[in-house]
């Protein structure tokens, strides 16, 4: 019977196909006796892609009585010794080293406490909350062992952990709700992970050891999972092997949490089996104890692509090939370049912040040489729009304002700022320019950075998403729940900032900054001052001489630095692209991959070559094919929104509306007003002369209900969620019955006013606010509605017919054709 | 199980990022979506039964002894100059300057004790009895209305929070006074009103189109609009796109909805109901809150005064620019007592105050020694609320204060309580937890703070 079945189950495999690899992870076991077991994992490997599990239908044979191995493919050991377990699968043999050891016995740091993770009892929502529940409190998913041990062992009068009895334990009775539990059910009597707690504590429940083996990393297998898209639908199951100090391994599978970047593309369940859902790309996100890792499920679309289409897709630079690899991967083809009348508004949206006039479009539609894309782009590089529209958004970036700072202040920083853009200063240098910023604030406005950032922890976070585009806010308090931060490396880094000295100087709004001698950041929890130490990076011995800011600065702008270049290139692709390769643009971790990383990684290797160059890698990203594509999607590419098939839609900034408004129109907008910072008053200012572009506008407190409808940055906290795109029903309403746009249109020196008074017929209108617009001239068709609407309104005077061409304007300015780049 | 996330920023336990809600409520400053619209319409006409809030905000903090705790048998220079007087509920007295509350006594309940610890300036009071907590640490928390937004939409084309008729201005600290949706983002602030509904030719900016702009321009501009149709295939892919249409054609129906028009035209209001709330901004801002509820909106803020300088106002310190006690007793009082009374009257005649709670609150209480200017100062350590309608019970007295009213004797109830309390009335979880900065959950109040039981 026994043997039909696996005979059944063996032949339901199909064979391997050809070129395919019969693959087993992990390809060397080590077990540490009877309580462990390490499951195999039996797979088909293609390129070092996984396209099949196959561990479900394999057959398993140990070489040694020590060594079982079951049906399932889970090694167990009885003693000591060697074995070689051999798999067949698909036609195909393979061979597994297991090595089995003397058994070891549960240790509370990296058996009990994954455990409790594992089984939730230290969740947020749970007995990790600040304030405990039921009256128990551990710390969240155990970055604390010492106390959760003292707690588990020694609070309640030490009810919570029978050693003579551990069935009675208070912990398991509750875990398995024997007695009633406020939060259910969390383990059952014979899981292993009930085995664990009452193991350890018939051992007498010994405490965390300074000496306890720590966990250096996670492997994960199998490395990476590509889907049929034609297949049947099959299951891949994942395994994860933690790797200790002490040169250990264990099976920690099912100690591990779970999750997918993409459910739409791929499941993934509590035991981490992954089930694909859909088409393009998840990263699997595992985590166990304070380490984090990822495996990448590729999931192409079910599209019958010609291998010539990307071939004969237009190659500009090394951008394109690394975006079309990643598009043939996934069998998405790129939508056609896109027109030349595209491509001018585009790139001057994105670039500089406004619309084309329309003689610089009627200039470059003219234009015969064949390499005119790249001549504009080069000409909007030194537009002085672009410098504008950059000093604007760094501005964002380094939350300009005078919320915090004394107007001179906010002035000297801003222009500092607005000089580093004019001279296309290198990312390195205005890194370290603003991070080692020294003496008086007006004088040296990159100075101001840290009196916006007074304190230790806010300074060290700014710092970080900054720079880094990494948030480490979560580590301040406890271990970083997403990440492998821990609350000891953020309070070493943060000791890198904790010698800036501050002090008012002799001008009003003056602040002199210097670096001080001596001061530590202490850690939140332990008291005790960390050696000052970069993420991953060489600690600073405490009483190290020279300015800590120096070190920190040394370390952020060294070649090799793993977040900088990498940051700042992912800010400027984003603006560029739409969508950034990690998004959001300011979020890069291990556990968010960028949608395509090796295009990161030589943008960030490219970047870094240039000396940092900011215009360079805009350059490469405006020249290449794929910032060139057009807007309009395929079928087979409209479901992607992130391998840049195409160009993405995207609505323009507030302040780009508002400019193009101003400019459109011939009526500039006042800034004539500024908002308190607690937003409770508006009081008049004179600081703005007539003509000043919201762009040029350094302050976030100047008031403009315009702005603040369409989603402006207000500069308090370093992040790239201040400035939000979304559409809102309060932008529509504002469009429609609020003073920016209606009085514009209304104003007497309207350029609808001057048109009228030329004597422009309503065609000539239709089409110079076309041109002046959206670039491009009306068709036929658009024609034939307005006209006969605006000939209607002029028939009841001179009055109707100025408000019906106000009225034609308004539509043209509010249409999704002029608010969306595209 | 905490769920790792990889191009979204961060997850949320229920496996929402911010990212998703903030998509999610794109359409939310007016607390309007098109899903909850559809489903609003295709609800329609039974609308839902949950119970709306208005939040009356006594800005400038009421003195507890003068108002609803008094102290008759107090020293004269804490007592002060009123006498207490029986209300239609046996054993509940209030002073005798709201003589029409007295005969509304069972339909309201008085918090006597509340507290709270933080430094003495309004704005932090402010920010505690909107939001249930003191901001630290930069995080802004959200508006007890705007989380009420945020996690149930506006009804139909009405937004779920209005604000009237304007935020509170400056008191003093220059501290954030908790009126927005704070780390919820600005989709989900309230839907301010800016406009002040006593004065003459009342009209609310933007919601409604200028008067030059005719119906006839208006229908224009949106037939002129669709018009424009160049790069077509483009857009009709593109979500964002699909939602700036879709909020052209909401403001539309939202300028040219005769429900959302209507909730607004006070002008329909006859003499006789503008005078029964009294002829003042916060009196018409009472009568405007029930036309709000009656035509949809969840939750309506309405603050009494705007600041506390060269304002007659709660806060009474005596001497300029503030009030002094008897300024108060004449204009500040009647004016609360005949728009309050009339607010619970005209909602309790109109069936609505069963499924809508009234709380008038301030931001703290104030010192019980008369000051030698004639007037009392901050003091967070005792003072009154209002809580009544919904579920929560009329007609009883939680809590008591000390001989003097100085600090709470019995059942001592913090604003993170008062806030539960809101949630729990308005049928959320008060544990229920909301994507915070860097979505870090943040419960709608900390766990540990409870609803005030005895109201419900």
């Amino acid at each position: 019977m026994r043997l039909l079945l696996s005979f059944a189950a063996f032949a339901l495999i199909a064979p391997l196909a050809r070129g395919a690899d019969l693959r087993v992870y992990p390809a060397d076991v080590a077990i540490g006796g009877p309580n462990r077991a390490q499951q195999l994992l039996v797979v088909e490997e293609e390129n070092g892609r996984v396209v099949r599990d196959l561990t479900a239908g394999a057959k398993y044979a140990s070489s040694s009585d020590k060594v079982k191995v079951d049906a399932t493919g889970i090694v167990t050991a009885t003693g000591a010794g060697e074995a070689k377990i051999t798999v067949t699968a698909g036609g195909k043999t393979a061979t597994v080293a297991v090595r089995a050891e003397k058994p070891a016995e549960w240790n509370f740091r990296n058996h009990v406490i994954p455990t409790l993770t594992r089984a939730g009892c230290n969740a947020g929502a749970c007995h990790g909350a600040l304030a405990g529940k039921g009256g128990m409190k551990l710390s969240l998913r155990g970055f604390d062992p010492e106390t959760d041990w003292f707690v588990l062992t020694r609070q309640a009068l030490g009810r919570r952990a029978d050693l003579n009895d551990p069935a009675e334990s208070l912990t398991l009775k509750k875990a398995t709700r024997t007695v009633p539990h406020g939060g259910g059910t969390r383990m059952v009597g014979d899981s292993v992970y009930y085995a664990v707690v009452h193991d350890w504590m018939k051992a007498g429940a010994p405490g965390p050891k300074a000496d306890d083996a720590t966990l250096e990393r996670l492997d994960v297998f199998p490395p990476a999972i590509l889907v049929d898209p034609k297949a049947a639908k099959g299951s891949f199951r994942t395994l994860v092997r933690a790797v200790y100090s002490d040169g250990t391994t264990e099976d920690v599978t099912r100690w591990a949490r779970f999750g997918s970047s993409e459910e739409l593309v791929a499941r993934v369940s509590e035991e981490g089996v992954i089930v694909p859902a859909g088409h393009g790309e998840a990263a699997i996100t595992i985590g166990f104890g304070t380490k984090v890792a990822t495996l990448t499920v590729t999931a192409p679309y079910p599209n019958d692509v010609k291998a010539e289409v990307f071939a004969k897709s237009p190659r500009n630079n090394f951008v394109d090939e690394h975006v079309l690899r990643k598009l043939e991967l996934l069998r998405v083809p790129p939508s056609d370049q896109c027109s030349d009348a595209e491509f001018v508004r585009r790139a001057y949206l994105d670039t500089c912040g406004i619309v084309p006039k329309p003689d610089e479009v009627e200039a470059f539609l003219k234009d015969a040489d064949t390499k005119k894309r790249a001549k504009l782009v080069d000409k909007l590089l030194d537009h002085p729009a672009y410098i504008d529209y950059w000093a604007h958004k760094w501005s964002d970036l380094l939350l300009v304002s005078s919320r915090k700072l004394p107007q001179p202040a906010m002035w000297a920083f801003y222009r500092k700022l607005r000089q580093s853009v004019a001279d296309n200063q290198p990312w390195d240098k205005f890194a370290r320019d603003t991070l080692t910023a020294n003496g008086s604030t007006l004088t040296n406005g990159a100075g101001n950075y840290f009196v916006l950032h007074k304190d230790v922890s806010e300074l060290a976070e700014a710092t970080s998403l900054t720079f880094l585009g990494t948030s480490i806010g979560c580590a301040k308090c406890h271990n970083h729940p997403l990440e492998k931060w821990t609350q000891d490396e953020y309070w070493a880094f943060a000791n890198l900032f904790s010698r800036v000295g501050l002090k008012n100087g002799d001008r009003a709004g003056e602040v002199l900054i210097q670096s001080k001698s001596d001061g530590d950041a202490l850690h939140l929890r332990r008291g005790i001052a960390m050696p000052p130490a970069p993420l991953d990076g060489k600690p600073l011995a405490l009483d190290a001489p020279g300015d800590r800011r120096a070190y920190f600065a040394d370390w952020l702008t060294a070649a090799d630095n793993p977040y900088f270049a990498k940051a700042a290139v992912n800010r400027v692709w984003r603006n560029f692209m739409g969508r950034a390769l990690v998004e959001a643009e300011d979020d890069l971790r291990e556990t968010n991959p960028a949608s395509n990383r090796e295009l990161l990684d030589a943008l960030a290797a490219d970047f870094v070559k240039q000396k940092y160059d900011l215009k360079h890698t805009m350059r490469t990203v405006l020249n290449s094919a794929a910032y060139q594509r057009a807007s309009t999607p395929l079928k087979e590419n409209q479901a992607d929104d992130r391998f840049y098939s195409r160009y993405l839609l995207r609505r323009l900034p507030g302040e780009v509306i508002l400019d193009a408004y101003s400019d459109i129109t011939g009526v500039p907008t006042p800034f004539d007003k500024i908002n308190s910072a607690a937003g409770d008053a508006s009081t008049p200012i004179v600081t703005y002369p007539v003509g000043t572009r919201a762009v040029q506008v350094p302050d976030s407190l100047t008031t403009s209900r315009f702005l603040d409808a369409f989603g402006r940055a207000e500069r308090v906290q370093t992040c790239s969620c201040e400035r939000t795109a979304d559409a809102s029903v309060t932008q529509a309403l504002h469009l429609n019955n609020g003073h920016t746009l209606n009085d514009k249109l209304r104003d007497k020196s309207s350029a609808v006013g001057k048109w009228i008074a030329t004597g422009l017929t309503d065609e000539q209108i239709v089409d110079r606010v076309f041109l002046l617009a959206l670039s491009r001239k009306p068709t036929d068709a658009e024609k034939k509605k307005f006209l006969p609407i605006l000939a209607e309104s002029a028939k009841d005077g001179a009055q109707s017919r100025r408000e019906g061409i106000e009225d034609f304007v308004w539509a043209v300015l509010t249409g999704r054709e002029f608010l969306f780049n595209h | 199980m905490i769920r790792l996330d990889a191009t979204r920023p961060a997850t949320f336990c229920d496996g929402h990022s911010r990212r998703d809600f903030l998509h999610a409520g794109a359409l939310a400053p007016l607390g309007l979506t098109l899903a909850g619209l559809n489903a609003a319409r295709a609800a329609d006409p039974k609308p839902d039964t949950d119970v709306n809030c208005i939040m009356l905000f006594l800005v400038g903090g009421p003195s507890q002894l003068d108002t609803w705790d008094p102290k008759p048998n107090a020293p004269a220079e804490v007592r002060g100059p009123f006498e207490p007087i029986k209300t239609n509920v046996t054993g509940t007295q209030v002073s005798e300057i709201f003589p029409k509350m007295a005969k509304h006594a069972d339909k309201f309940s008085v918090v006597r004790s509340v507290y709270h610890t933080a430094t003495a300036v309004h704005d932090t009071g402010h920010q505690m009895m909107q939001t249930g907590r003191l901001f630290s640490g930069g995080v802004e928390h959200p508006h007890v209305g705007c989380a009420l937004g945020y996690l149930k939409g506006g009804r139909g084309e009405l937004p779920a929070h209005v604000l009237l008729p304007k935020p509170i201005g400056r008191t003093g600290g220059n501290l954030p006074h908790g009126h927005t949706a704070g780390y919820l983002g600005k989709p989900h602030d309230p839907f301010i009103l800016n406009a002040d509904p006593n004065a003459p030719g009342f009209k609310v900016p933007d919601l409604l189109p200028p008067e030059y702009l005719s119906a006839i321009r208006a229908e224009r501009r949106q037939k002129l609009r669709d018009a424009v149709d160049g790069a077509t295939a483009a857009f009709e892919q593109s979500a964002a796109a699909k939602q700036l249409d879709d909020n052209f054609k909401l403001a539309f129906k939202l300028m040219s909805s005769a429900k959302a028009r209507d909730a607004f035209a006070l002008e329909k209001e006859t003499n006789k109901s503008k005078d029964r709330y009294g002829r003042t901004r916060f009196g018409q801002c009472c009568l405007m809150a029930r036309r709000l509820i009656e035509a949809g909106v969840r939750f309506v803020t309405v603050n009494m005064f705007e600041t506390v300088f060269d304002e007659v106002t709660w806060d009474i310190h005596g001497s300029k620019p503030f009030t002094d006690i008897v300024q108060m007793s004449k204009e500040v009082a009647p004016n609360f007592d005949q728009a309050y009374t009339a607010l619970l009257e005209d909602l309790s005649e109109r069936g609505l105050l069963s499924n809508t709670m009234v709380v008038a609150l301030g931001e703290f209480g104030r010192t019980p020694k008369v000051n030698p200017a004639g007037g009392r100062d901050h003091h967070p350590g005792a003072w009154s609320i209002l809580m009544g309608g919904g579920p929560l019970k009329g007609g009883i007295v939680v809590g008591e204060t000390d001989e003097h009213a100085f600090a709470p004797k019995t059942r001592p109830v913090t604003p993170g309580e008062v806030a539960a309390t809101i949630y729990k009335g308005l049928g959320l979880d008060p544990h229920k937890e909301l994507p915070g900065p860097q979505n870090r959950p943040i419960p709608l109040v900390d766990y540990a703070v409870k609803p005030i039981g005895e109201l419900f």
